[in-house]
């Protein structure tokens, strides 16, 4: 190939080659230390001596089952992974090869953990030759996680606001109660589970004639006040909505006997019936309960138990408001 | 671009001059919620129409706003990771000078759908620099001006730094070693 191999060999002297290779060891032919480069030598710290063995100073990963560098070259070709026998960093990379002539061995290796091994080490630019890659793997890595970081931070500000906005979906603005939507998913729900659970239909008496007689703004106070009592008077595993003007759902959840289901509603109609001063005058409403349960349904299904429970809410109103009927 | 702007003049105006400076802000600039994200998109143009608001409200020239918002970036110590990347550039101020036309490509490494601003540097003599910056957005060459001067103080060069003719920045460093350098670590410490 080529005429003369010799006129293309350079030569080196130990200082050029610490400046173009801070991380290389050159052995002689036995495997005994020569010379390190400035940068391993702080890696190797005080077993770098000159005739240490590679052997005492690396254990070798790969090629596997090699020991001493002549089994690292011949089973490996030019590339080995080692790890320093005082722990200080956690592996090396490189490769190697005999030197025409006395077959010195040259090896150059390099940090498989650069950042660990920098932090570790406190290395500094000085450690490195200025061709190596080294701010440009920091520059990435310290720009990746700032990245990162944003976007984990914009995540959580992005499923804050998705959760507000589905909580603001799911409430009547008013009373604060949840809204028809939010009751048709509870119902749904609790159908398709075929869970035990009483369904109220509440309708307020005298709504209209408050409206009519003090405004609306006293309507409106009537209606904040009933959601206050409605959501002191249910568990938080309940759901109390309003779905209409001054129509209320209350769904009772895991619990449907009879006694219970009137307590409840007798309890929330004698609450609602209490005078509410409005502006230093007495303001006095009552309401009409119509109530089912989901185990007198065969089948339940939403539209059907909301049906029946509409039509008890009709028998409370005709047998004279002010009460609950519990259709069975 | 705009959308890293906007957050970093946002973190500037609410720092330096309190939130309800930012909000009057805001209000002028139909933002109800009050917060830039900036791994969003924004309109093109957005930032210089928000700093044009935010020097009416500060009663200060946008100029000065984006310049002190560029100083702000770099000197801000909960953002000391933009001063880190910019360290990255090099061991020495003219070194860093240097790195800044590789700054675009190497954000773009990080982040791939950035519009970086185009940065062409130009050493006209012996220590004397003509910097250039490409971009849509107006305030960005102030951006530029501000970070420069105070990397100039963080490797401790004494430098003079002047907007020159169509808009391009002269750098004369008169004194690498003026001051010491402030401490950089190439890896930042664990934790």
């Amino acid at each position: 190939m080529h005429a003369d191999l010799s006129r293309f060999r350079l030569k080196l002297d130990f200082m050029t080659l610490a400046r173009f290779m801070p991380m290389h060891l050159l052995l002689d032919a036995d495997g005994c230390a020569l010379s390190f480069g400035p940068t391993l030598a702080q890696v190797l710290q005080g077993d770098a001596k000159l005739g240490a063995r590679f052997e005492d100073l690396f254990e070798v990963r790969s090629p596997g089952g090699a020991v001493t560098i002549h089994e690292v070259l011949d089973r490996a070709g030019h590339r080995f992974r080692i790890v320093p026998r005082n722990g200080l960093v956690s592996g090396l990379r490189g490769h190697g090869q005999r030197l025409p002539g006395d077959g010195r061995i040259l090896l150059n290796v390099t940090f498989i953990d650069l950042i660990g091994a920098i932090r570790s080490l406190s290395l500094s630019d000085a450690d490195f030759s200025a061709s190596e890659l080294v701010r440009e793997v920091l520059f990435l890595a310290e720009a990746n996680a700032s990245v990162t970081n944003e976007l984990r931070a914009l995540n959580l500000r992005l499923e804050g606001a998705r959760v507000a906005a589905e909580e603001e979906a799911m409430t009547d603005p008013l009373t604060g109660l949840r809204n028809r939507r939010a009751v048709d998913l509870v119902l749904d729900r609790l159908c398709k589970a075929r869970a035990d659970f009483g369904l109220m239909h509440m309708d307020l008496d005298y709504f209209k004639a408050v409206n009519d007689t003090l405004g609306h703004a006293a309507g409106d106070f009537v209606l904040e006040n009933v959601g206050r009592i409605l959501r002191e008077q249910l568990r938080a595993e309940d759901c109390a909505a309003r779905i209409g003007g001054d129509e209320f759902v209350m769904v009772v959840a895991g619990r449907s006997d009879s006694a219970t289901m009137m307590r409840i509603a007798n309890r929330i109609i004698a609450l609602i019936q209490e005078p509410m001063m409005f502006e230093g005058q007495p303001v006095r409403v009552s309401a009409s309960i119509g109530i089912v349960r989901s185990l007198n349904c065969k089948d339940p299904v939403p539209a059907q138990m909301i049906a029946a429970a509409d039509r008890a809410l009709y028998a409370a109103k005709h047998a004279g408001r002010g009460r609950a009927v519990l259709q069975d | 671009m705009d959308a890293l702007l906007l957050r970093s003049l946002q973190n500037y105006v609410l720092d330096t001059f309190g939130s309800a400076k930012w909000q009057e802000v805001c209000c002028l600039a139909d933002q109800p919620s009050r917060t830039y994200e900036p791994m969003l998109r924004y309109a093109p143009g957005l930032a210089d129409r928000v700093g044009d608001i935010a020097a009416r409200v500060l009663g200060r020239p946008v100029e000065a706003i984006w310049e002190d918002v560029g100083t702000y970036l770099v000197t801000n110590p909960d953002r000391e990771g933009v001063r880190r990347l910019l360290r990255f550039g090099g061991v020495s101020f003219s070194d860093f000078l240097h790195s800044l036309e590789e700054l675009p490509a190497r954000a773009k490494l990080a982040l791939p759908s950035l519009e970086a601003p185009e940065v062409i540097l130009d050493e006209v003599g012996p220590d004397r620099f003509e910097l250039r910056c490409r971009s849509h957005i107006r305030g960005i060459q102030r951006v530029l001006i501000g970070v420069v001067t105070a990397m100039a103080d963080d490797y401790g060069a004494l430098c003079l730094i002047e907007t020159g003719a169509e808009d391009c920045i002269t750098i004369a460093v008169l004194d690498t070693r003026h001051a010491m350098a402030k401490a950089f670590d190439l890896a930042r410490p664990e934790g």
